[in-house]
């Protein structure tokens, strides 16, 4: 990750968890609640070529709880980012030196970089990608991302407004609508039939620290809570054949922050490689072709994301029980729908065979001239082909089993979209693990209360790695080493998934 | 061709013949056997009309876009059950149905089934071939299941298209037994001579093709088990008691044995008794071959003989014959419960007499097999109670 996105999403994460900290006093259980403004505006640099001057602002639309003092706040975010050249400047009068924890503090930070377009444009990238994970799980704060180059702006909300949520414990709700896991959906119409997951929680696991680590400053309890789900819901397509085409799986710290892993470099990254570490995939007659960028969101976020693996691996057994059941809970509809589509499919091909043997072997002629008439088929060909059609299409609308899901206008498939008996839905697998506890480091001990939340780590996207595929699919995320080419495979499997939201870059202004 | 010459004197029968006349008499006053309702047998070219007539049906309701489904009657629910004491249990006129519909997940393997039976009796109606219902289940054991499956659709496909199994050509396979004073020529004309030997003969799988039956039997027995049935053949029963026919269908009876014992009353009028075990299981066997059975309602008219009388096993022949105790059985759960729900039955009310000798077994929680006469005397059953209960009018 380059200079800009890290230090937005670390001057995140500290605000978040200073809330947090604030809030844990008052109001246990509480969401957070609040809205942050993240704008960036970049111009031409008058002193280097192909640059841009970006000023990054950073405030709150409204108010926060508690003070912050700044002298403390700078010093921490600038421990935080040892490499960040520029300088933090906060703006806000009324908290300046200020030791109140009363008051509500307006919040106001800027800092200005000079980096090149590509370089911005994957730091707007980034900083989205973050802020949309954070919304998953507070689904109350809302933040108003900008971004102008030479004067095109381009304003993005990421905020989950009024939608369903699962409240878990201590603050953190997840966004349960599937619009936040899926890109849109295949079939063109109006509504989903049904637009949410319906996640499964694992029992929480304590997770044991290893003894090397609390020497580190790694201490307190670890609890990790998994949650599984398919996207989108099995019931919008039940008459199809349904796959699973790809994991993600979203891993969220304490306080409901993604968590940033370490480079693929390191060793201990080999439990985020393999999920099979986890995860018994052969039950469900699945295999997974590893594709995870581990480097997306590059950062410190605590010690725990440095030794997440370890702490894993060292209670693997009991976290591989816990995330087994829920995905058995989640895959065990998807798999009953998958036998009973193909008991469906085998009964009316039996049957549509038998009629044919009837007509084909009658000798009434006014039968078979009846017949053939009534599905406009010239021979008994054409009328086998049409009565197999025919079928399909009227039981493919059939009553739906009991959903408790939202129910809405019924899926429609696009008219021109080629004729499959099988059409395959492709599902995926959200996977949210989530870790609590008193962990303790230097920013932690400012009284941070056992929370639940959950531990994140982007995987690849649905259109990503397929399961039991031979070879990777062209959009398979790579190491943070090639990442600082311009033109690289992350910024482009980046760009495409997010072009949609910022078009804006497809015709900039003048030139950068 | 004379018949064995042996039996009693002609006066043996004299209450037999009496409650032959007075049979004969009710019949009269009913005007005669009622016409046959529900199934009748049909022919070739009827069957295959029905059937494309049921196909037309589904493809029209393709062609509009609808999921087609077969409505089937409710055979084996009670409330589409009536009872006449003329004909026993029969299906109600408006009786409740069901819709095994091709769009449902619960029913579209049936649906499916139906289809696929259709089809093979149309085969075989064509090609004027039989088979059997196991034959039918053999031809793809793995999608139907088990047969009972197949029975069920063949059941339900007889009821649908209002046609006897035969008409559809699917047989049953008999287990039943006959001896005695009967002489019959198969479809095919092959003679059937029963004898008053040891040895019986099969029950025939088409009864509806058998014709110039002949007989000079002054009764029928009904014999529950087979066990019994050999006795009396060893015991040369159709001999001592002859003229007369004994059949058994080797408990519960399937449908030729149960044709057979119609189409004798029906041809010959002759008296019809029944010889069971003095427990529930043998009370409602006796009770299928005289009033029906749920499932086969349907076709009560070609398969009841309401006529029937319960000869014996009675209870209170138990204590009448001071039948030791110790050749009893207590009652199990199952038997009262079954004895329970026969007493329920809407045919219960017009037989008294049934009525008080369940209530005699209901108070004794006790029940005997036939085989507990033996303990009397090892021919008991052949020389002393069956002549004296047929000479002296013992039956109800």
């Amino acid at each position: 990750m380059e200079g800009s996105a890290v230090a937005v999403c670390e001057i995140l994460k500290y605000l978040i968890i200073h809330w947090k900290c604030e809030t844990a006093g008052t109001s246990k259980g509480a969401l957070l609640e609040g809205q942050l403004v993240i704008s960036m505006e970049a111009l031409n640099s008058k002193h280097q070529e192909n640059t841009l001057h970006c000023v990054t602002t950073i405030a709150s639309a409204g108010s926060i709880y508690g003070g912050l003092v700044l002298k403390k706040f700078l010093k921490e975010i600038q421990s935080l980012l040892p490499g960040f050249s520029a300088k933090l400047n906060w703006t806000s009068e009324e908290a300046s030196y200020s030791q109140d924890i009363s008051g509500v503090t307006p919040f106001q930070m800027i800092f200005e970089v000079d980096e090149k377009p590509r370089t911005l444009m994957t730091d707007s990238l980034v900083i989205k990608n973050f802020l949309h994970k954070i919304v998953m799980v507070h689904p109350k704060i809302k933040f108003n991302f900008s971004v102008k180059v030479n004067g095109v702006l381009s304003v993005e909300v990421f905020g989950t407004k009024n939608e369903p949520t699962l409240n878990l414990s201590n603050g953190i709700a997840l966004v349960i609508s599937c619009r936040h896991y899926v890109s849109k959906p295949k079939f063109a119409t109006a509504e989903l039939l049904c637009s949410r997951i319906h996640p499964v929680l694992g029992h929480p696991v304590m997770l044991f620290i290893p003894d090397d680590m609390v020497g580190m400053g790694l201490l307190g309890e670890l609890t990790l809570t998994p949650a599984a789900a398919l996207c989108p819901c099995p019931e919008v397509f039940p008459n199809q054949l349904n796959r699973i085409s790809s994991v993600s799986i979203f891993l969220y710290g304490p306080s409901g922050l993604p968590l940033i892993l370490p480079g693929q470099e390191q060793p201990t990254t080999t439990v985020f490689k393999d999920t099979s570490y986890f995860i018994d995939w052969k039950k469900y007659h699945l295999c997974m072709v590893p594709s995870l960028d581990l480097n997306l969101d590059r950062g410190v976020h605590t010690l725990l994301t440095t030794h997440l693996s370890a702490i894993l691996m060292e209670s693997h057994s009991a976290v591989q029980d816990s995330i087994q059941v829920a995905m058995d809970q989640a895959l065990e509809q998807h798999h009953q729908a998958t036998k009973d589509l193909q008991k469906f499919q085998a009964s009316l091909s039996v049957a549509v065979n038998s009629i044919m043997s009837i007509v084909t072997g009658s000798t009434s002629n006014s039968f078979r001239k009846i017949c053939l008439q009534a599905l406009q088929a010239v021979d008994t060909q054409e009328f086998g082909t049409k009565l197999h059609k025919s079928f399909h299409d009227i039981t493919r609308h059939r009553s739906l089993p009991y959903c408790s899901c939202e129910t809405k206008q019924q899926l429609l498939p696009e008219e021109n979209a080629e004729e499959n008996t099988e059409d395959v839905q492709e599902n995926s697998l959200e996977l949210l693990a989530g870790t609590s506890g008193q962990v303790e480091n230097k920013r932690l001990q400012q009284g941070l209360e056992e929370t639940r939340a959950f531990l994140s780590a982007r995987g690849p996207s649905q259109s990503e790695a397929a399961a039991c595929r031979t070879k990777p699919t062209a959009a398979s995320l790579t190491p943070s080493g090639s990442r600082a080419s311009p033109g690289g495979d992350l910024e482009d499997s980046l760009w495409q998934r997010e072009v949609s939201n910022l078009s804006e870059w497809l015709n900039p202004g003048p030139e950068p | 061709m004379a018949f064995a010459p042996m039996g009693p004197e002609a006066s043996f029968f004299e209450v037999l013949d009496q409650h032959r006349a007075s049979l004969l008499a009710a019949l009269r006053r009913g005007g005669g056997e009622p016409a046959g309702r529900g199934t009748r047998l049909a022919s070739s070219s009827e069957v295959l009309g029905s059937i494309e007539s049921v196909i037309q049906g589904i493809i029209t309701s393709v062609a509009r876009n609808e999921a087609p489904a077969f409505t089937i009657d409710n055979r084996s629910s009670w409330e589409n059950i009536k009872f006449e004491d003329s004909v026993g249990l029969q299906m109600a006129s408006h009786c409740t149905t069901r819709k095994i519909k091709s769009d449902s997940l619960k029913s579209v393997k049936k649906f499916a089934l139906i289809l696929k039976i259709l089809s093979m009796i149309y085969k075989l109606v064509q090609s004027n071939t039989y088979a059997t219902k196991r034959d039918i289940y053999y031809t793809d054991s793995q999608l139907f299941g088990n047969q009972t499956v197949v029975d069920n659709i063949i059941n339900d496909i007889s009821c649908m298209l209002k046609m006897p199994r035969i008409s559809l050509h699917i047989l049953s396979t008999s287990k039943g037994l006959i001896a005695g004073n009967l002489r019959y020529l198969e479809e095919d004309g092959t003679r059937v001579h029963c004898t008053c030997g040891s040895t019986a003969v099969a029950v025939p799988s088409n009864i509806q093709g058998i014709r110039n039956l002949i007989t000079d039997a002054k009764f029928l027995l009904i014999v529950e088990k087979d066990a019994t049935f050999q006795r009396l053949l060893d015991d040369s029963f159709c001999n001592r008691m002859s003229p007369c026919i004994m059949v058994t269908g080797k408990g519960v009876p399937d449908l030729n044995t149960r044709l057979l014992v119609k189409k004798l009353w029906d041809t010959f009028h002759i008296p019809v008794f029944a010889l069971v075990d003095a427990d529930p299981h043998g009370i409602e066997i006796m009770c299928i071959y005289k009033y029906g059975s749920l499932a086969m309602s349907f076709e009560a008219h070609n398969l009841t003989v309401p006529a029937i009388r319960w000869l014996g096993l009675l209870p209170s022949d138990i204590k009448r014959l001071n039948i030791p105790r110790d050749t009893l059985i207590p009652l199990t759960k199952q038997d009262q419960m079954k004895l329970e729900s026969v007493l329920k039955r809407p045919y219960v009310t017009c037989q008294p007499f049934w009525r008080k000798e369940m209530e005699i077994m209901a108070d004794s929680k006790l029940k005997a097999e036939i085989q507990a006469l033996t303990f009397l005397s090892s021919d008991y059953l052949s020389r002393v109670y069956l002549p004296n209960k047929l000479k002296f009018g013992g039956w109800i």
